[in-house]
């Protein structure tokens, strides 16, 4: 359980690479049509302004070019969507389909998060608890089993790019990856009155020292 | 033009309090309702101003937890039950009349009725705050079973959904009022389309209203029943899911009523001062219908982090809004270009809506995108989209209407030179509160919390945006002065002091009781008073002999 397959980190899909490729893609489109626009409309009214209103041009209409403004538009969208869905199809799909290093059961309650590693039978909590880290193997697919004791809360790493609910009455699958490193995790939903307590730490450790902590840590051996 | 106001004053002195706050004159309807959201508006404003306060240091102990929970509630609820929706739907009571040339709101008294539900419905929702539990706070969006009454127990609560569903009743009576209006009372020749696009842009939000706001009704009333304990409608997933889902087929379209009159109006201020009337009227209609179509059809993409909603459908529909809002932008530049522009304090902030409003328009197309959103949901990403699209774009467009109709409202001019200051210091308030909010959330604090890690430059960036939220608040301190310096001392108006294009300006400023005493000027276009104004132009060119 502890290995990767061969070939299961080249294929490793990481949330945070496909949030970046999106950005890297959306926000240069966003910035360019902000600065055209900005530039047009400060352009016309310099051209534009201080003329006499009999001056005033009367044209109001060309639809042929609309139109074609229009179809661009719509190509916009499709590129925009093809490239949305691509990505969403890993993250969502093809994630949730590779086999787990390993299997944390999350129970958000207010206001604490519980992680159970079923696997190695013990669990760590963090929030207005305590702040026990949550700790993974870095560099493989790790699989999150969401669920809420209560009110609905979002388990959100920042650093991964990614969050999602966590609903009472259903338990969520999410398989994320990690690299190695320290991070800030968050509840996303608001909860309540200690709502901003609601936090936790993220250690993802080589695989070696993840088993290692693993084992110090279970009273279970590994399967 | 003081002969002909004398009457109206006198009128308008006859029953005093009583009679304004009884009237069934659309044009005073619309006066109260805008009157009082606007003092919603500062209410709301109050409270941002702590929320700010709180949140200029990681941790300030400014307010308990409890006390900020309740405040980030009435803030966002304050604005957009009691403020940006009602003040839409004021512009559209007020004005929808007047621009297709009715001499008055068809059910005037459902729509005097509507007000007053309004009315109380704000009343009932602010008085939260007088109970021993205190005030509504699960939020605008109260999502259950936040909500329900084992996690969120008191009256206050209970008096916060109470005061929604009247709300949204009395805003629902008043659209029925604007849109049977629409459909019965055009002036000979006012086809549907030659009604000027202000009209357009608030026929289609009271249109949304009246398909939407049932849906919260609904939402709230089951909400309630379940509160009672007397219901276990909302229970376990599918119970938090159905509320969303109910929630937000309202709470999307919303988002556009509190759109689309401001964007109306800002329209009308661009062609009037561009001299040039609305480019491409046709195509923004087209565009405008398709944007309250799929306004209905993109609500989960608030619930991409659910699990329980198809997230492609709703990120197809969410980005293909790009489509229409690329038109509108199309059609202001038409607009601008080839016109003769005077920069006055309407047109000022018109532009700035649309530029600032963008901001909130490109980074919507972003977390329309899943996994863009599956970071950005619930974080200060979000605050930041939302409030350029709201307060940057809205609240600006709601400016550039005030300062494009204020004088057919009183016959009196607001002072350009303040407005002009206004807009600055609103312009650098707005981007310094909420430019940095984009930063922050990549960076990972999430919204609605009263204290946050202490990194660096967190700390830095929470400053920054509680002194640009005090500029803001200053820049709405000028607007008032102006409007209490321009009522005081009065610059007479006139009946057009802009050159309009549509029929409200065809009558006297203030309008009388039946809006119009001359015959209405025929109705040929969307801009029938720029129709007049060029064929006298054309006479004058051919009486010199110049080529017309």
């Amino acid at each position: 359980m502890l290995s990767p397959p061969p070939g299961a980190l080249s294929s490793l899909i990481s949330t945070r690479h496909e949030y970046d490729h999106l950005f890297g893609i959306y926000v240069p489109i966003a910035i360019g049509v902000f600065l055209t626009i900005l530039l047009v409309v400060v352009g016309a009214v310099v051209i534009f302004h201080r003329r006499p209103p009999e001056r005033a041009a009367r044209w109001h209409e060309n639809n042929p070019v609309e139109g074609t403004y229009a179809l661009v538009l719509a190509c916009v969208a499709a590129f925009l969507l093809y490239l949305t869905f691509s990505a969403e199809h890993k993250v969502d799909t093809v994630a949730n389909q590779q086999h787990p290093s390993v299997v944390v059961f999350v129970t958000a309650a207010k206001w604490e998060w519980t992680f159970r590693y079923p696997g190695y039978g013990f669990s760590v909590r963090s929030g207005t608890v305590g702040r026990q880290p949550l700790v993974v193997p870095a560099g493989e697919p790790v699989r999150f089993m969401l669920t809420s004791d209560d009110v609905i809360h979002a388990l959100w790493i920042p650093a991964v790019r990614y969050k999602h609910d966590a609903i009472p009455g259903s338990t969520q699958i999410v398989t994320l990856s990690f690299s190695t490193g320290v991070f800030d995790g968050h509840c996303a939903e608001f909860c309540g009155l200690r709502h901003s307590d609601m936090v936790f730490t993220v250690h993802a450790v080589r695989p070696a020292s993840f088993a290692a902590w693993a084992r110090s840590k279970g009273t279970a051996a590994v399967p | 033009m003081s002969v002909a106001t004398a009457p109206r004053a006198r009128l308008a002195r006859r029953g005093g309090w009583p009679e304004a706050l009884t009237s069934t004159d659309h044009k005073q309807i619309g006066l109260n309702l805008g009157a009082c959201s606007l003092f919603f508006f500062l209410l709301g404003g109050v409270f941002a101003l702590i929320l700010r306060t709180q949140l200029a240091q990681s941790n300030m102990q400014v307010l308990s937890d409890n006390s900020y929970n309740e405040i980030f509630t009435m803030h966002g609820s304050t604005m957009i039950y009691l403020f940006v929706t009602p003040m839409a739907v004021a512009m559209a009571t007020y004005l929808v009349p007047l621009q297709i040339g009715a001499v008055r709101l068809s059910a005037p008294r459902l729509s005097l009725a509507g007000f007053w539900t309004w009315l109380a419905g704000g009343l009932v929702m602010e008085s939260s705050w007088l109970t021993a539990d205190g005030a509504g706070r699960t939020g605008w969006s109260s999502y259950v079973p936040m909500s329900n009454s084992t996690n969120t127990p008191g009256v206050g609560q209970d008096l916060w959904v109470i005061g929604v569903i009247l709300v949204a009743l009395g805003l629902t009576a008043m659209s029925i009022c604007v849109t049977v209006t629409v459909a019965r009372r055009r002036a000979p020749g006012m086809a549907l389309l030659r009604m000027p696009v202000f009209t357009w842009t608030a026929l289609l939000s009271v249109l949304m209203i009246v398909a939407a706001f049932p849906m919260l009704i609904l939402a709230m009333t089951l909400l309630f029943i379940d509160r009672t304990g007397a219901g276990h409608i909302y229970t376990g997933f599918a119970g938090a899911i159905d509320y969303q889902d109910l929630f937000w087929f309202f709470g999307h379209p919303v988002v556009y009523v509190m759109f689309f009159p401001y964007l109306g109006g800002a329209a009308e201020a661009v062609a009037v001062n561009a001299h040039k009337r609305w480019f491409g009227y046709t195509a923004f209609v087209v565009s405008i219908m398709m944007f309250s179509a799929l306004s209905m059809a993109v609500w989960s993409h608030h619930m991409y982090t659910t699990g329980g909603v198809t997230n492609q459908y709703f990120a197809f529909t969410s980005t293909l809004l790009l489509v229409p809002a690329g038109i509108e932008y199309f059609d202001m530049i038409g607009t601008l270009i080839g016109g003769a522009i005077v920069l006055r304090a309407s047109m000022l902030f018109a532009l700035t809506f649309f530029l600032q409003f963008l901001v909130g328009g490109l980074s919507g197309v972003f977390v329309a995108s899943p996994v863009l959103d599956y970071h950005a949901y619930g974080t200060y990403i979000v605050v930041a989209h939302f409030h350029y699209t709201l307060f940057a774009g809205s609240i600006f467009g709601f400016f550039a209407a005030a300062y494009h109709w204020f004088p057919k409202l009183t016959g009196a001019l607001l002072r350009e030179g303040l407005g002009k200051l206004q807009l600055a210091v609103m312009v650098i308030g707005t981007n310094l509160t909420f430019f940095p909010m984009f930063f922050l959330g990549n960076d990972g604090m999430p919204r609605r919390v009263s204290r946050y890690p202490t990194h660096p430059e967190w700390g830095t960036l929470n400053l920054l945006e509680t002194i640009g939220a005090g500029i803001i608040a200053l820049g709405v301190l000028i607007f008032l002065i102006n409007v209490i310096v321009s009522l005081r001392r009065r610059i007479v108006a006139g009946d057009d002091p802009w050159l309009g294009h549509t029929l409200e300006w065809a009558t006297t400023s203030p309008p009388p009781p039946l809006n119009f005493e001359a015959p209405l000027p025929p109705v040929r276009s969307y801009a029938p008073l720029l129709d007049l104004r060029e064929q006298q132009l054309d006479r004058e060119r051919r009486l010199e002999g110049a080529p017309a």
